[in-house]
């Protein structure tokens, strides 16, 4: 589900499953999901329009009672496996709020918001960031990079000042 | 398919359309000048290398402008680089032999890169030739001007929704890039840099490409990043449906600095873009799982699989990354 709303706000969603994935916004934990990501994206892009609100509400419901936000029973569904979708729904989260920061360079600040808003019990997961040596590795095949000399360094410049979360102090 | 800016001239009147087109013709039987893609490619790659310029970049993805000041010099076939940010901290980048070192000077750190593969154009392969003709619409159009100079405008117009579009604008005379366009299939741009100023043949001695920190000061933290070395050889990795246009042109082993074993590589490319797919132990930690909405060109998509994790990262759409990844198998 969180891949498909990542789609949706992608623009990237077959049109075939769009009825499908609104549907499942109702879902209190897809729309937080939903909410979350779009923090994030505007606070990386400098255009936090929603503001720091919507953030801690969402903190404040990761944080609250498993059940209030527990999805309809199912046979499956206990309060471990909510645990770990919410975990997962964390780690999705942080794992944008990095690799925007490692992979494009947003300033610190705006990666400083995102933290904030990726803090929400970060501490449940360890994310790890798409490594510098892959991407390294990466653009050596690519002729559009490599026409373009200078291309991958203008990236750099603008760039974060850490590239790999687990390094940082 | 998306409206690719240069399709604007296709509804002008039939006469209109046609002046590019005969200009196009006259521009043919100049030997100086690119007849298809891979001889542009190859052009423009080696004036970045060969001339010594200095100029004003302007650097826009998103609605993220950056600004940055940049000296290339060749000295007996010997490249020097200096990348200034204009903008806010006076970061810099600059490539001499051997390396390439990031200095950050507002957090105090600097990252070190060795020299590899920079502005050396991968040769492509005949299959990646044939990608650029059947998946590419190449069209030229002369009589442009970038940063105050005369220049071609170079189009890759993607024929199907695999692969985005390229715009490039190059120097009329020595074929220098002045300008980059990517572009999505809804025509939005994704990333973009031009020279809003830039002199060609300046003259440049080596102190101008000079790191302004040419001691590390003692208080920073020094990065090392690595690409490891490879070794092609066949992995057991195979993508079962590979996207149209794309072929594998690199299959091996990579060590990289802290992982015991080797990862996988395997890389794919249509010819301008490359997509690699990165497969390692599945590890002990947690790992950032899913399609990464990347801003500014580079999609990054990592899954679970038996008992690996995978990356895949290219400049491509992310249905292009997603078919390769959710294609995936063990031979």
């Amino acid at each position: 589900m969180n891949e498909n709303i990542s789609r949706l706000m992608d623009g990237e969603l077959d049109p075939g499953e769009l009825d499908n994935v609104c549907a499942g916004l109702r879902r209190p934990d897809a729309m937080a999901t939903w909410t979350c990501y779009h923090v994030i994206g505007e606070t990386l892009r400098g255009t936090p329009t929603l503001a720091a609100s919507p953030a801690q509400r969402f903190a404040v419901r990761l944080a609250a009672e498993p059940t209030v936000l527990a999805p309809r029973p199912r046979p499956v569904s206990n309060a471990a496996t909510w645990a770990f979708a919410a975990a997962a729904t964390v780690a999705a989260i942080t794992v944008v709020g990095w690799t925007a920061m490692s992979v494009l360079g947003d300033p610190p600040t705006a990666v400083a918001k995102a933290g904030e808003a990726t803090a929400i019990s970060a501490s449940r997961v360890r994310p790890s960031a798409v490594s510098p040596d892959f991407l390294l590795a990466h653009q050596e095949y690519s002729p559009a990079a490599a026409i373009q000399g200078v291309g991958p360094y203008l990236r750099a410049v603008g760039t974060q000042v850490s590239d790999d979360p687990a390094e940082r102090p | 398919m998306g409206v690719f800016p240069v399709r604007a001239g296709r509804r002008r009147s039939p006469i209109v359309a046609l002046a590019p087109a005969a200009l196009l013709a006259l521009i043919a039987v100049t030997p100086a000048r690119a007849a298809d893609a891979t001889q542009w490619l190859t052009r423009v790659a080696q004036a970045a290398r060969q001339y010594n310029y200095i100029g004003t970049i302007v650097y826009q993805r998103g609605n993220r402008v950056e600004t940055s000041r940049i000296i290339h010099l060749n000295q007996d076939g010997k490249e020097f680089e200096k990348l200034v940010s204009l903008d806010g901290p006076a970061r810099e980048v600059v490539r001499g032999q051997g390396e390439v070192r990031f200095f950050y000077p507002d957090a105090k750190l600097v990252r070190v890169e060795p020299r590899t593969f920079r502005n050396v154009f991968p040769s492509l392969s005949p299959e990646q030739q044939k990608s650029l003709k059947e998946y590419y619409n190449f069209k030229v159009v002369p009589g442009e001007r970038v940063g105050g100079i005369a220049a071609d405008s170079v189009v890759f117009e993607p024929k199907d929704g695999l692969r985005y579009g390229h715009r490039f604008w190059s120097d009329a005379t020595t074929g220098l890039l002045l300008k980059a366009r990517m572009v999505n299939e809804r025509g939005d741009v994704i990333e973009q840099f031009a020279f809003t100023d830039i002199q060609v043949n300046a003259k440049v001695d080596k102190a101008m490409v000079e790191p302004s920190w040419p001691v590390v000061p003692s208080d920073w933290t020094v990065k090392e990043t690595s690409a490891g070395d490879v070794a092609p050889h066949a992995t057991g990795w195979v993508v079962t449906r590979v996207p149209p246009g794309f072929t594998k042109i690199m299959e091996g082993y990579r060590k990289l600095r802290g992982r015991q074993e080797p990862v996988v590589h395997l890389v794919f490319s249509d010819g301008l873009v490359a997509v690699s797919v990165f497969i390692e132990p599945f590890p002990a930690a947690a790992v950032p799982l899913g399609m990464q909405s990347a801003r500014g060109g580079l999609n990054i998509y990592s899954l679970k699989l038996e008992d690996s994790v995978v990356t895949i990262m290219g400049e491509a759409p992310g249905a292009t990354i997603r078919q390769i990844g959710n294609s995936l198998a063990r031979r």
